[in-house]
């Protein structure tokens, strides 16, 4: 805190005039879109389609995380989770991965949690491990790939090949992150409440979980919100044809795939009903789509730099794609 | 300084009751908190969330409204706090960002994918799970069957037993550069959560009158079907194509 404020000039508080402001530009907003006619334009419509409907989808899912969150905070003792790391090293992570199976939630909600289980002393790769996996191995999307692929020769390749390689993955990735302590992980949180640290008895429990739980979905929210933006208007203007001329080529056709992962930015218990659509790629294109998707794509990205300090975002994004691509290139060799 | 440091040293002083004071970063907070909240259940009474996602999904709508309110009403009633917790302008310029979606979603008129982003979508392929090629071969034919059917070859045989059977589908017009005066697309999405992983269901409907429709109007076209290996045509010589209102559920689901 001290470093803080020596190294930065205080902020400037909201007065009187910055509420103005910020009101009149939501009034403003609001008018422009009822009166302003923009839906003329049929870019604008669709853009304002998708990202309402990212948004309408992912939010309750950022809340369902922040409540998962807030009941870490408040009810679970600092220490209780460092017990996990007297598990034997090799079974750690894959304990971890295998944690998110009980996690049906898709990936927006498993990084508020897996911050807050950080901050409550599990080691940080667990937490990411547990962070990534949990996305793609929780039943409701492991449910989904079989329902989207069944009737398909490759069924069981992408239902296990999903499940397996998420694991693989989402390990690998915790393998990377190492021995680096939270700290060297974690971004501090500006928006934090910062009161004074004074022998005192607590504040109820209620209310330290109802300000987690708004915090944390404040917090998350305004990155999924720039996600959402970037995610929308590729959507909008990325013709789905541009890709898919490239799917007679393996390699082209795997990377081309993660690529549409990312920028498509879809639920992962969704995504497999569009990687059905795309007839035109084989099996390891499929699964880098389905394995990649939930662990890196656009409006991820934004949550990962907001939660996490530089270089973790990036970290996880050349970890998990090559992971990924050698993984489904194997699978798709081997049983495709 | 971590923020969890912080948060535990959340505390009121022993032996003393100092006066509370509203908290205005918590106000706004729950302020922020309140408008998503409002924005949830007025797509749940408006029905206005079958616009955004499919019947499968429905069911967060509720979830979410219940939550966000019993958030935002948690977060006022701890709003009152010992220590002053000003709100920075940086702070809350970003709560409002954070209340613009909701801006767009309740003042802009509901509005649904057309016939722009139907040339950048995939086609619909979904044998595996929305029908298959029993569906297909017998009962009331959809769209969806239709479109799955053009997707395996079981499908296509189960389509093509059907050939010269009356359809009625509903769907918006759509019309390329290269489709004949005489002809237009039917399209309709298919969502399986969100509107953001739409994919087309799509017929070619012959026998239109030329000039009489225009790209993303509605229409219910009835005609006999004639599935032509991966594409199907819809001859509405034998039926008509007439003009509907949107309907209320304009996707459909998977």
């Amino acid at each position: 805190m001290a470093e803080r404020s020596a190294s930065h000039a205080p902020p400037r508080l909201a007065d009187r005039i910055t509420i103005l402001a910020v009101g009149a530009v939501l009034i403003g907003t609001g008018l422009l879109l009822r009166f302003g006619d923009l839906e003329r334009f049929a870019w604008v419509r669709t853009f304002f389609v998708i990202f309402g409907s990212l948004l309408v989808q992912a939010l309750p899912f950022v809340i369902v995380g922040a409540l998962a969150a807030a009941l870490v905070e408040v009810f679970v003792p600092v220490g209780t989770l460092e017990k996990l790391g007297r598990l034997p090293r090799p079974l750690q992570l894959p304990a971890a991965a295998l944690a998110g199976i009980a996690f049906p939630i898709c990936e927006c909600g498993s990084v508020p949690v897996a911050r807050r289980l950080m901050l409550r002393g599990l080691m940080p790769s667990a937490a990411v491990t547990f962070m990534l996996a949990a996305p793609v191995l929780n039943p409701v999307v492991i449910a989904s790939t079989y329902v989207a692929f069944r009737g398909r020769t490759t069924l069981w390749t992408m239902v296990a090949g999903r499940f397996l390689l998420g694991m693989v993955v989402a390990i690998a990735v915790g393998w990377v992150v190492g021995r680096r302590a939270k700290d060297e992980l974690l971004k501090p949180r500006r928006d934090d409440p910062i009161e004074p640290l004074v022998l005192a008895r607590p504040e109820p429990r209620w209310r330290t979980f109802f300000v987690h739980l708004g915090g944390d979905f404040l917090f998350m929210g305004r990155f999924l919100l720039l996600g959402a933006v970037i995610a929308a208007a590729i959507q909008t203007f990325l013709p789905t044809s541009a890709l898919t001329g490239l799917g007679e080529l393996r390699v082209i056709g795997l990377l081309a795939m993660m690529g549409l992962a990312v920028a498509l930015s879809l639920c992962s218990e969704s995504d497999a009903f569009v990687a059905a659509s795309f007839v035109q790629f084989g099996p390891s294109a499929q699964l880098g789509f389905l394995v990649l998707g939930p662990m890196v794509d656009l409006k991820l990205i934004p949550l990962y730099a907001g939660s996490f300090r530089p270089g973790f975002a990036r970290m996880v994004v050349i970890a998990a794609s090559a992971t990924t691509f050698v993984g489904a290139l194997w699978i798709g060799v081997a049983f495709g | 300084m971590s923020g969890a440091v912080l948060t535990r040293a959340t505390t009121v002083p022993m032996g003393s009751s100092p006066p509370r004071r509203w908290s205005t970063r918590r106000v706004a907070g729950a302020g922020v908190l309140a408008a998503w909240a409002g924005l949830f259940w007025f797509l749940l009474v408006s029905g206005r969330d079958a616009f955004y996602l499919s019947t499968r999904t429905e069911w967060i709508v509720p979830v979410a409204a219940i939550l966000l309110t019993a958030a935002a009403a948690g977060r006022l009633a701890s709003a009152r706090v010992n220590t002053p917790e000003p709100i920075t302008a940086r702070e809350l310029w970003m709560l409002g960002v954070m209340v613009v979606p909701v801006v767009l979603v309740l003042a802009a008129p509901p509005a649904t994918l057309g016939t722009f982003s139907a040339s950048k979508r995939a086609g619909f392929a979904g044998t595996g799970f929305a029908t298959s090629a029993g569906d297909i071969g017998s009962g009331e034919l959809t769209l969806v069957d239709v479109a799955a059917g053009q997707t395996s070859p079981e499908g296509e045989r189960a389509l093509a037993a059907r050939a010269g059977e009356t359809v009625r589908f509903v769907g918006f017009v759509s019309i390329r550069d290269d489709t004949p005066a005489d002809e237009i697309l039917l399209t309709r999405y298919v969502v399986s959560c969100c509107v953001a992983d739409a994919t087309i269901a799509q017929v070619r409907v012959v026998n239109v009158t030329p000039g009489e429709f225009a790209n993303d109007d509605w229409v219910e076209v009835t005609g006999a079907i004639y599935p032509l290996g991966r594409e199907v045509i819809v001859d509405a010589g034998t039926g008509g194509v007439v003009p509907v209102e949107r309907p209320d559920r304009p996707y459909l689901s998977a």
